[in-house]
């Protein structure tokens, strides 16, 4: 793979996150990130869609007429989500019932339909594809973090596995008690903004002057 | 017949003619330079309204015949998650290991009972499952999912309104339609950590061994804000409320109370049949002591 096309993959992990640098996607990133399984497969269906919509839209752009261009990738990221949709329901259901409607809202997630616009309009499907995967990464990977500390601390498990011993708390006797504030979509907020904080104080062209 | 037209590719300059001219009047370019300009396709180009419409049709159809595919391929399987988790959620009621034991292995009927607890006759197990993918609609309509195991305790489902959104569940019964063996509940949206807790194990645990009936009186489970005290005399009836779940407690006792009661006339008649059989059977020993 050329160093090129892997740019295409890493550029939007940090220097271009959409969640952290373009501050897209918030809504869904606040919504599914109380525990780590349903942030996991929210942030693959999303790299799934993403990765796939970028390639057909970028397969179509030579014969899109571009007076009903964003109807037709309406039309192409709505299929992909209820395919997604359905093909959850069918295989993994415990998932697909926490994450409710929040599959069918990555029909209006910003990061899909901009990426979408902004490059697969315009470049070949092979970037495109990288360009869509490396999107999804990385709106996965800090739905991972954000629901990483907001099941440790407002569940006291990850991934469903017990971490902080039952004896610990309160009810049992010990001085632990899980923060009931983590559990709640605007903790995931002050999250996204200390991740954004930590991020820039390491990427200093980031800051503005 | 339409006249050609040849565009000069020097300075622009369109000509209408049969042939190129000679020179450009404009800028003196040969004929060579002339090139002409060929009429659109049947179409007329990508931005033509004809070459949009054909393009939308061509495009829904394609997206309707793909998802018409994808759906009818995986409904079999959607469907069985939904009834295996209804399945589920029956055999957790009866306080047993749904990983363990099957749903087949406990319930030995299901039945649909209408407001006057007779059962209706003529209703298959898939009827039943039928009338619980809308369970709304049936309690609407008079009409009662039941499931019954071999030693005669039922599981009912019971629907209602939690703060958000629907709550739902099951309440597994003891066979003397009194005793609660143990509950399922689930919700669409309750808040997470507050009125979401009902679906926990924890919660739900509280309610094994309590009694729906004060005398005649169906009074379900009343979920008591505060704390249920075993002083109160009617403790046997009460379980704790959620702290901060107060609204999703309400409607977890609204819910119990509304949909225990449409089986009423059913547990009135499994009760009324068991003390009368109780009943005769006294007689009968208290005869033969007599005879003795």
């Amino acid at each position: 793979m050329s160093s090129k096309s892997l740019k295409y993959l890493t550029e939007p992990l940090s220097n271009s996150n959409p969640i952290i640098v373009q501050i897209l996607g918030i809504c869904s990133a606040l919504a599914v990130t109380v525990q780590l399984k349903p942030a996991i497969v929210m942030g693959l269906s999303v790299m799934v869609v993403t990765a796939f919509a970028n390639l057909v839209m970028s397969l179509l752009r030579n014969g899109v007429p571009s007076r009903i261009r964003i109807i037709v990738q309406l039309v192409v990221i709505a299929t992909l989500v209820i395919l997604v949709d359905q093909i959850l329901k069918a295989y993994v259901y415990d998932v697909s019932k926490q994450l409710s409607v929040y599959v069918g809202l990555i029909i209006t997630n910003c990061i899909v339909m901009g990426r979408v616009e902004a490059f697969a309009l315009g470049n070949h499907p092979w970037a495109s594809f990288l360009d869509g995967i490396g999107n999804g990464a990385g709106y996965a990977s800090i739905l991972i973090i954000i629901a990483f500390f907001r099941e440790l601390f407002g569940a006291g498990s990850l991934l469903g596995f017990r971490v902080i011993p039952e004896s610990w708390y309160i009810d049992n006797g010990g001085v632990y008690a899980n923060c009931g504030l983590m559990l709640f979509p605007p903790m995931a907020l002050i999250l996204v903004g200390c991740i954004i904080w930590v991020h820039r104080s390491f990427n200093k062209d980031l800051q503005e002057k | 017949m339409a006249t050609k037209k040849f565009v000069c590719k020097i300075c622009g300059y369109v000509h209408e003619g049969e042939t190129a001219p000679a020179t450009c009047p404009l800028c003196g370019a040969p004929a060579s330079q002339f090139e002409e300009i060929k009429p659109k396709g049947l179409l007329g180009g990508k931005d033509s309204n004809a070459y949009i419409i054909l393009y939308s049709v061509v495009m829904v159809v394609l997206v309707a015949v793909l998802l018409a595919v994808a759906s009818m391929s995986l409904q079999k399987r959607q469907y069985e998650n939904a009834l295996n988790e209804k399945k589920q959620q029956i055999v957790t009621a009866l306080g047993e290991n749904p990983e363990q034991v099957k749903y087949g292995d406990v319930i030995a009927e299901s039945a649909l009972i209408d407001k006057e607890g007779n059962i209706i006759a003529d209703k298959s197990e898939e009827d039943v499952f039928e009338a619980m993918k809308n369970l709304k609609g049936s309690i609407a309509e008079g009409v009662y999912p039941i499931f019954r195991t071999a030693d005669g305790s039922v599981v009912v489902p019971v629907y209602g309104a939690g703060l958000w959104d629907a709550i739902w569940g099951y309440v597994a019964l003891a066979p003397d339609m009194n005793t609660v063996k143990g509950v399922v509940f689930d919700h669409k949206g309750e808040t997470p950590g507050l009125g979401a807790e009902i679906a926990t194990p924890k919660h739900q645990a509280k309610y094994v061994g309590k009694t729906i009936y004060d005398g005649e009186q169906l009074v379900g489970i009343t979920l008591k804000k505060g704390g249920a005290k075993e002083s109160d005399s009617t403790f046997a009836h009460e379980v704790d409320a959620i702290t901060g779940g107060t609204k999703t407690s309400d409607g977890v006792t609204a819910m119990l109370q509304t949909c225990l009661n449409n089986y009423k006339p059913y547990f009135d008649a499994v009760r009324n049949a068991a003390a009368a059989s109780e009943e005769a059977l006294s007689n009968a020993l208290n005869t033969e002591n007599n005879e003795q």
